[in-house]
């Protein structure tokens, strides 16, 4: 078993390795793609052909593309992941506080929307059907459905103009304790997890009721086994592979995913400074963010990859 | 994907570069009055000392600097306020005044003498010298640099220190206007030989305690600044919120004290909650321009036709919920003194409209409106202009471009494109840069030897009224032969939190021509809004 | 099936079957879709009211929105596009997906390896980009838009049905079907495909709904619905301001998009009780 465990997850981060690869090139081609570079952006409506030509050789952008990208491939081999072409500083420097703050955000949100999700989206299955049921699958599907600035953009006027409860914006600088923390990070994280959770409910909702067709489900509920006990011993085993590669996805867009969220609260987090670096053509740094994007996003499923691989065995013959 | 970029993307950028003007002669002395006593206002107490303000401005994003040739947006150009100063300071009017320039001097307007303050000091506590200036004005021209005003700082053609004091800018041409280009703020001073911009030393009200592109910019007063007893406040943070809801829920949610740049849209409920707006009357436009060089714009009649169809009072009422004044297809606004008052309003006519555009043969062209939410306001104009359209039997498709690289890659580019275009501190700058036949940003190809004749006229004249009257003819001219529509001036507005105290409207761009740290304090009795 | 949802059954509208239900929302959006904006008293760009958020009226029944424009028909035109967008491009995406999730199972391992890597690539690849892209290259036609947000919500598709048909390849069904020699398109369509429906239409209904979400943020980026018509996001951020007056303008479009898109899912979630 853990031999077996050893080599899926080797084979996993070799396989991870070939996707970076991919998303590697693949962006540095796409950006290259995308008219206008930084040279061009930097002088906005003031550019004249010019004024461009002479900052684009000034930047070293006039290089063939192979070039700038082998100068790039050949600093990150030694930890280095260049300079930003707009501020001159270290994508490092840049990218640290951003990275941070976008896990602080990312973590507290997993820690509420994961266990809740799991309950709810349990229950909803178990009590199928139900009141509750009905009326948790309209909440979630309204909630998945309504725009997410939306979603923000209320809370903040009800919470933080009407009523005065929580800041509208949320200033990490602000917290000196416990307390202010919470309040810091209560709009935000409340508005995500809903949504996090709404998408998670529903799909764990599915595969659980997807199991409860099995056959030996049937079995079971014959025999008078409690719905609870059928759903923890002999449902959710069953499961895991399913419900734990939904959570992956929706857990995955948490980091780059939330432009939105950044952008209403002024939170300074890593999808924001990605856009901006699009809109700015700032090579270097659009590269590590989509980089870290994509190691989580590996990571994340490769997890859910194995946990569904080590559940399979011991569900068959339940 | 970012959902908050707001429609009025540009707006940031409203009235980025300033305009001003000095007035006939070419002398520039030190007696006119210094602007912060206008700024107190006569019946507010008097101010007082101390205390944090909070800003929002619109923009906020890793393009964000404290170089000043970088300077790009209206953020920018309050950074720059904040933490610099100019040679030269435009007032409320546009006119120039001293600042770190106490004499500005000429006799032929081409070579200019300008004499530095004394005692003046960097936040690092070097003394201001001639060195600095000629580092600060000449690194503009360096491509290297990527210098938002390299046009225009091509204009001086030597810059040498012949003191310690004092500079000598020689001009490639006479230029009654040089002491308002000074004003802009990328020509703001610098330390001589400085690199590196992630720290501002500047000479300026604030020093900078931090500085996070795309985050916050923090101040601290500056005791020493040589514009004492300005600035009234203790310290100052700032930060962008491009989302426009969330800018306007942070002030009503006393978050910040003052945000920049407020939707029309919003006015009646920040003034139902007790907080006060601030309408300023800014030279910006956003213009539909007809290229006459190709498509369908080498018609005279076609354009006539389109001027026509223009309902100027629906897009000041419509679009811009009467912030706005109506343009005259020419681009100097009503408030300004040059401004051509007894050319007649081109009205809204379908009938003539739809007269000129049948002679015109163009009625099937079926080119489209391109417009961008880069261009403040143009997708909503070009609905406007659509609909007009449609009424007259001509179909004009629009195409909305993203407002990522829309500068670059669609503006100007198009035989029909929307731009928006930010008033310079001078008529000459207006004119030789977006008019003249070989103006870099000539927006509809427009070509007249007899403009460029007259620009060339007015900027060797001494004498006000004939000035005056050349200007008035160029404006005349651009009305009938430009293929630039413009159906109006937009008016800049910002809140502000009633406890700040000590602003005033500036035609020189929104918060006081971006100046206002320098003048506004903090009223704790004030009681605030609700 | 199982007794526990027969209790339930009995006060559902009986004489309908799940498909007949799914088909007659189908038909009845697409039928609103089609025919809705001969309806609209005004064109879409009209501005018929210098009040703009102005509320219910006679002359207006809807109210206008932030220009003035008339609120109701232009909410008839939202209703075409993105009816008529998300269902090509959800289509689009679960058909590609889950084709290639189920048909990987059975494929040799280098196969599922490069699919597994290029989907993974293009899950990786910000929206953003891809759209600014499409933009460049192909312009903003319908057809590059149905195109873009297919490809976007591709790879989920693939996981999806992938993880789901993993396990059902295991079962002792597919071995025996396998083992009676059925053909690999049979054993997908009549084996693995009905036994994983229930799971695969939640995500389904739930790619729907992305897609309208997304559909309204490339709008906003310049690759989508060109002015003055519009799609539903979009009317709701277009005029998300009006919010603080209480405007019809933003509320009416969210319950649009609320009853459509909860409406589908609802439909899509009673096929799977069997």
């Amino acid at each position: 078993m853990n031999a077996r465990l050893a080599r899926l997850v080797l084979r996993r981060i070799g396989a991870a390795l070939c996707s970076l690869l991919f998303v590697v090139v693949a962006i540095f081609a796409l950006t290259a793609a995308l008219p206008g570079d930084v040279a061009d952006m930097l002088l906005g409506q003031n550019a004249t052909p010019d004024a461009t030509q002479a900052l684009r050789h000034a930047l070293h952008l006039d290089q063939p593309l192979w070039l700038r990208f082998m100068h790039w491939c050949g600093g990150m081999l030694h930890g280095n992941a260049g300079n930003s072409l707009l501020t001159g500083r270290p994508v490092s420097e840049m990218l640290a506080p951003r990275l941070y703050n976008s896990l602080l955000l990312a973590g507290a949100t997993t820690l509420v929307a994961v266990p809740l999700a799991l309950v709810l989206g349990l229950a909803c299955a178990t009590w199928r059907d139900s009141v509750f049921d009905r009326v948790m699958t309209v909440l979630t599907l309204g909630i998945v459905s309504v725009p997410a600035f939306l979603i923000a953009t209320v809370s903040v006027f009800v919470f933080a103009v009407q009523f005065r409860v929580v800041p509208a914006l949320s200033d990490i600088r602000s917290i000196h304790s416990v307390g202010q923390f919470f309040l810091t990070f209560a709009m935000p994280v409340a508005t995500l997890a809903s949504i996090t959770m709404a998408q998670m409910i529903r799909m764990i909702r599915a595969c659980m009721i997807d199991v409860f067709s099995a056959p030996y489900m049937e079995m079971a509920v014959i025999k008078g086994v409690p719905p609870v006990r059928i759903m923890l011993h002999h449902a959710l085993p069953n499961a895991i592979g399913p419900v734990a590669n939904a959570i992956a996805l929706s857990l995955s867009s948490l980091l780059g995913g939330v432009v939105v969220i950044e952008t209403i609260f002024n939170y300074p987090g890593l999808a924001q400074l990605m856009v901006d670096s699009v809109m700015s053509r700032d090579v270097p740094i659009i590269q590590a963010c989509t980089l870290l994007f994509c190691m989580t996003y590996l990571f994340l499923t490769t997890l859910a990859d194995i946990v569904a691989l080590a559940s399979v065995p011991k569900g068959r013959g339940a | 994907m970012r959902g908050g970029r707001a429609p009025y993307g540009k707006a940031g950028a409203l009235g980025r570069r300033q305009a001003l003007r000095l007035a006939g002669a070419g002398l520039f002395a030190a007696t006119l009055p210094a602007r912060a006593v206008r700024a107190a206002g006569a019946q507010d107490p008097q101010p007082r000392r101390g205390g944090h303000l909070n800003f929002a401005g619109l923009a906020a994003s890793t393009a964000d600097t404290l170089d000043p040739a970088r300077f790009a947006l209206a953020t920018d150009y309050i950074r720059g306020h904040m933490f610099y100063d100019g040679l030269v300071m435009l007032d409320a009017e546009m006119m120039p005044h001293p600042a770190l320039a106490e004499r500005l001097e000429s006799d032929d307007l081409q070579t200019w003498h300008i004499t530095l303050r004394r005692g003046v000091t960097f936040h690092d506590g070097a003394a201001l010298t001639a060195a600095d200036v000629v580092y600060s004005l000449a690194r503009h021209k360096d491509p290297a640099v990527g210098s938002q005003q390299r046009v225009i700082a091509q204009e001086m053609a030597d810059i040498q220190a012949v003191g310690p004091l004092d500079v000598r800018v020689t001009l490639r041409g006479p230029n009654a206007d040089f002491p308002s280009m000074l004003g802009i703020v990328s020509f703001s001073i610098v330390r001589n030989g400085t690199t590196d911009f992630s720290q501002a030393n500047g000479t300026g009200p604030y020093t900078c305690t931090e500085f996070t592109p795309g985050v916050r910019t923090s101040g601290q007063r500056n005791p020493d600044y040589w514009r004492s007893p300005a600035p009234w406040l203790d310290s100052v943070d700032m930060i962008g919120i491009s989302d426009d809801m969330s800018r306007h829920n942070a002030l009503l949610s006393h978050d910040v004290d003052i945000i920049a740049s407020v939707n029309p849209r919003l006015v009646r409920l920040l003034r139902t909650r007790g907080f006060g707006i601030m309408e300023s009357p800014v030279g910006t436009y956003t213009d539909l321009a007809i290229r006459l060089d190709e498509g369908p714009g080498r018609s005279q009649d076609f354009v006539t036709g389109m001027k026509y169809l223009f309902n100027r009072e629906q897009v000041r009422d419509s679009v811009f919920l009467g912030f706005a004044r109506m343009g005259n297809d020419q681009p100097i606004p009503p408030e300004h003194r040059y401004f051509a008052a007894d050319l007649p309003q081109r009205p809204f006519d379908p009938d003539r409209a739809r007269f000129y555009l049948r002679r015109s043969g163009m009625m099937e062209t079926g080119v489209p409106l391109v417009c961008s939410p880069a261009a403040l306001a143009s997708v909503d104009i070009a609905v406007v202009l659509q609909y007009a359209a449609q009424q007259v039997g001509l179909s004009l498709p629009i195409r909305r471009m993203p407002a990522d690289g829309y500068w670059t890659e669609y503006w100007m580019k198009t035989p029909m494109g929307f731009g928006n275009t930010n008033p310079r501190p001078s008529l000459d700058m207006t004119f030789a840069l977006n008019f003249a036949s070989g103006a870099p940003w000539n927006e509809s190809r427009w070509r007249d030897p007899r403009f460029d004749q007259l620009l060339l006229a007015a900027r060797a004249q001494r004498d006000e009224a004939v000035r005056r009257q050349i200007y008035h003819d160029m404006q005349v001219m651009i009305h009938e032969g430009a293929g630039i529509c413009l159906p109006a001036f937009t008016t800049s507005l910002d809140a502000f939190n009633p406890r700040v105290r000590g602003l005033a409207p500036s035609q020189a761009g929104q918060l006081m021509g971006f100046d206002f740290l320098s003048h506004v304090w903090l009223d704790d009795a004030a009681g605030g809004a609700a | 099936m199982s007794g526990m949802t027969t209790g339930f059954r009995a006060l559902r509208l009986p004489s309908l079957t799940p498909a007949q239900r799914v088909m007659g929302l189908f038909g009845f959006w697409l039928v609103l879709a089609v025919c809705g904006p001969f309806f609209a008293p005004y064109a879409p760009g009209q501005i018929i009211d210098t009040e703009v958020f102005a509320p219910l009226s006679h002359r207006h029944w809807l109210g206008t929105d932030y220009l003035g424009r008339d609120l109701g028909s232009r909410l008839l035109y939202a209703v075409r596009y993105t009816v008529l967008i998300c269902t090509l491009s959800t289509a689009f995406s679960c058909g590609c997906g889950i084709l290639l999730g189920i048909a990987t199972t059975a494929t040799p391992a280098w196969m599922e390896q490069v699919a597994g890597r290029l989907m993974d690539g293009i899950l990786s690849i910000p929206s953003l980009l891809c759209a600014l892209l499409v933009i460049a290259a192909f312009g903003d036609s319908l057809l590059a838009l149905v195109l873009t947000l297919g490809v976007i919500y591709t790879p989920g598709a693939y996981r999806t049905s992938r993880a789901l048909a993993l396990r059902i390849a295991r079962m002792d069904y597919i071995t025996v079907a396998v083992a009676r020699g059925e053909g690999a398109l049979f054993i997908i369509w009549r084996e693995i495909l009905p036994n994983m429906r229930g799971p695969l239409l939640a995500d389904v209904g739930l790619r729907f709904i992305y897609a309208v979400l997304l559909l309204s943020n490339l709008s906003f980026l310049g690759l989508g619905v060109q002015p003055p018509l519009v799609d539903l996001g979009s009317l709701v951020r277009e005029n998300v301001l009006g919010l603080v007056y209480g405007s019809g303008a933003v509320i009416l479009p969210t319950i649009v998009i609320g009853v459509l898109t909860v409406g589908i899912n609802l439909v899509l979630d009673g096929t799977s009780r069997r």
